[in-house]
């Protein structure tokens, strides 16, 4: 299989240098482990798990593991008899191995799902789980300005405490449905709320319909209530084509609302993201997020969410008491106090998508918190494959 | 698309709960209520505690209920639901106003069924209270989702079974059986499209005794229609009715009749109730009223008789029992007057040849 993410080590004590590569060495933890603690941590020795690693490349940015079925696994030897997986390949390097069957599993980014399907792509998506949303981080520069001179920091206080008015204007005037019709291809859901409506249930209470022409009167109104000395910068993910091509919309909705933002790519923003809260990134009023959600139970991942948004105010929202499991009526009532606040405003969720051979047998993508099904996997080696030069 | 034929059958059989549903009037407040209780009491106790909580929003007055569900709840589980609810609204003394009726004074309330991944979340919106003048409150319960199976499995009380009794190349729109009330044997009745035929046992089968022509509607009419009414002791067919003696095996009289108008009926929107041919039962099962409708395919598919039970009007019809399979549409069923047994007729389409069956419905309890 292969992996986007380039993965530097499989060495639990080297930290992974952006979330994707986190997710990654997540995945292969899983199968190499037996199984993971209450804590999530994983439990065992590396090789107790369904597969053990046999070998371990490094080429450049390019990794690949080799990982061979465990006869003696406890709940069973895997089907297949190993896997080798490729990591720090791109996007279009992948689609390419996987027509010519140099692999039988891929992730697809979401964008270019519908287009690796017409080309007869073999696609697996999953329930949208991962929220793209726009965070305002106004609140956790605060601590900096009263370091820098005085008007820059009376500058940054003005601003933040101008965001939930910001935040408002924005969140009128962008166009979600065509986020999700154009540039993800209709791969997702627009969001109005903080959790998906398969996993809460109360999603379509918060509605996330195109902008209508009261919508964008109002966030004009709001935009010359605030005036603001300059343009809001809305930071992005330098390595991620889909965060720029968001964040390049939401500049032009912006402006159809007579507003000024201007996108400003972070080079590793990835990785900075990955170390906790959202808003290390310098120079910026507002950066997109990419939250995959924890678990399908909607009291899990909204207290995860919480913590991410509220990292250095956690108190004053109550985020740290919130529990887990809490009623459909709770949860609603905690989004709605968040969303108030316009900290943050959600876009879109995004499924993951997965692009697979024809001979995989047994695939199911995963949903949050699960881990690749890679030990229920089977290849129907009878299952004839086209490649460039023939059948197979 | 179903011919007209079937629309019509359909707007009859309509009408005739209608009827029922006037004739069971006076009971229905108590029949509101009964539908709680044919809910998981989970599933009772979450209608009652959004009902509650309405009530705690809002003084009692005339609202009306809109619904939509997004759920993977099927259609008759919705409106049993809705039900449920509009019951327990009329408990706190809401006026549920029809839809269209009273909406201009009337509150509109939206129940929303939806659902989680763990569970079923049901939601009232009141759409235009302006009493407050604030943002009116959203009320939000929970229901388990386990219980859905165990309120499918209560409803399988009836048990339908069917029993072939003729068949002939030509369509007919009616059959009946019936036992000659001097001889005591058996005599078979068709109603066809132009003729009248009395058939008498002869071996296995059957042999013609007498036919009597029948007069024919101007211009005559490809989706023709008939009924035999053995308690009345006539044919009604569209536009005329024949009367003869009281097994109706002997001469008839013909006298045309005016069709059935159907002007100034009151349209009442019925949860669950299909649009396909249907017909009710004479016996009720577990207090219940028994209707049996087809399929709801066309004359060029396979069809299916199944059951629904309903306390009354407008209450839903919630389907009940097995499914009987066809091989061709079922173009016509008859109710009897007292038994609980349907008259069918079938158009098969691998024969090609018109069938008559007797099926029955039996409550299981």
């Amino acid at each position: 299989m292969e992996i986007g993410a380039a993965v530097a080590s499989l060495d639990p004590d080297v930290p992974a240098a952006t979330p994707e590569e986190a997710t990654a060495k997540l995945q292969i933890d899983s199968l190499i482990f037996d199984h993971r603690d209450a804590d999530g941590a994983f439990a065992g020795a590396a090789g107790s798990g369904a597969f053990r690693v046999t070998s371990w490349e490094a080429a450049g940015r390019a990794t690949l593991a080799v990982l061979a079925a465990n006869e003696e696994f406890r709940e069973g030897r895997p089907f297949v008899d190993s896997i080798e997986i490729t990591t720090g390949r791109a996007a279009r390097e992948r689609l390419v191995d996987l027509e010519l069957n140099k692999a039988d599993l891929t992730e697809i980014a979401p964008q270019d799902a519908r287009r690796a399907a017409e080309q007869g792509v073999r696609i697996s998506a999953s329930q949208p789980d991962e929220l793209l949303a726009l965070v305002f981080v106004g609140g956790n520069a605060k601590a900096d300005a009263v370091t820098k001179a005085a008007s820059q920091a009376n500058e940054q206080a003005r601003r933040a405490s101008a965001e939930p008015a910001m935040g408002q204007a924005l969140s009128l005037a962008i166009d979600r449905v065509a986020i999700v019709n154009f540039i993800l291809q209709k791969t997702g859901e627009a969001a109005g709320g903080l959790l998906p409506q398969w996993s809460s249930g109360t999603a379509f209470l918060f509605p996330a319909a195109a902008p209508s022409a009261g919508d964008l009167e109002h966030a004009k109104e709001l935009w010359k209530q605030i005036a603001p000395s300059g343009a809001l910068v809305l930071g992005y993910d330098s390595a991620d084509p889909l965060e720029q091509s968001v964040a390049e919309r939401i500049v032009v909705n912006a402006k159809e609302a007579g507003m000024s933002v201007r996108a400003q790519p972070i080079p590793g923003a990835g990785a900075q993201k990955s170390r906790g809260a959202a808003g290390q990134a310098p120079r910026v009023d507002m950066e997109l997020v990419r939250w995959r959600m924890t678990s399908p139970l909607p009291g899990v991942t909204l207290k995860d969410f919480l913590t991410r948004i509220y990292s250095e105010f956690l108190a004053s929202f109550g985020a740290a008491a919130f529990p887990e499991i809490a009623s459909p009526e709770d949860i609603y009532k905690q989004q709605r106090v968040v969303l108030s606040t316009y900290r943050v405003v959600p876009l879109v969720w995004l499924p993951q998508v997965y692009g697979l051979s024809a001979r995989v047998r047994d695939w199911k993508a995963p949903g949050p918190g699960e881990n690749w099904p890679l030990a229920d996997v089977w290849l129907d080696t009878e299952t004839p494959t086209l490649t460039p030069t023939g059948v197979q | 698309m179903r011919p007209s034929c079937r629309f019509l059958l359909t707007i009859r059989v309509a009408l005739y709960t209608i009827l029922i549903g006037l004739f069971v009037g006076a009971t229905s407040r108590a029949s509101d209520a009964q539908a709680t209780s044919t809910l998981p009491k989970p599933w009772n106790d979450a209608t009652a505690r959004l009902a509650d909580e309405v009530a705690a929003a809002l003084s009692p007055t005339s609202v009306t209920l809109d619904v939509e569900n997004i759920s993977s709840l099927d259609d008759a589980a919705a409106a049993t639901i809705e039900a449920a609810i509009r019951a327990q609204l009329q408990r706190h003394s809401f006026s549920l106003a029809p839809e269209n009726a009273a909406a201009q004074s009337a509150i509109r309330l939206q129940l929303s069924l939806s659902e989680s991944v763990a569970e079923y979340v049901w939601v009232i919106q009141i759409l235009n209270d302006q009493s407050s003048g604030t943002a009116a409150p959203l009320m939000i319960v929970a229901a388990p989702k386990a219980d859905f199976a165990d309120a499918g499995a209560e409803a399988r009380s009836l048990s339908l079974e069917k029993r072939f009794v003729w068949k002939q190349p030509g369509k007919f729109l009616d059959f009946a059986l019936l036992k000659d009330s001097i001889s005591g044997e058996s005599i078979l009745l068709v109603l066809e499209t132009d003729h009248f035929a009395v058939y008498k046992p002869s071996g296995a089968g059957w042999q013609l005794f007498r036919t009597s022509p029948l007069p024919q509607a101007t211009p005559p009419s490809r989706d023709a229609q008939g009924t035999i009414m053995l308690k009345e002791g006539k044919i009604s067919l569209q536009g005329f009715e024949c009367f003869g003696d009281s097994d109706l095996a002997g001469v008839l009289r013909c006298n045309a009749s005016k069709p059935i108008q159907s002007v100034g009926a009151v349209r009442m929107k019925i949860p669950g109730f299909p649009t396909s041919v249907g017909t009710d039962v004479a016996q009720k099962c577990r207090g219940e009223f028994v209707f049996l409708f087809t399929a709801e395919g066309d004359w060029t598919q396979p069809d299916s008789i199944s059951g629904r039970l309903t306390k009354g009007i407008p209450l839903p019809l919630v389907p009940s029992g097995n499914t009987l399979e066809f091989d061709g549409p079922v173009m016509a069923l008859h109710s009897g007057p007292e038994d609980s047994s349907v008259r069918a007729i079938l158009h098969n389409l691998k024969s090609g040849e018109y069938e008559a069956y007797v099926v029955t419905a039996t409550c299981n309890n």
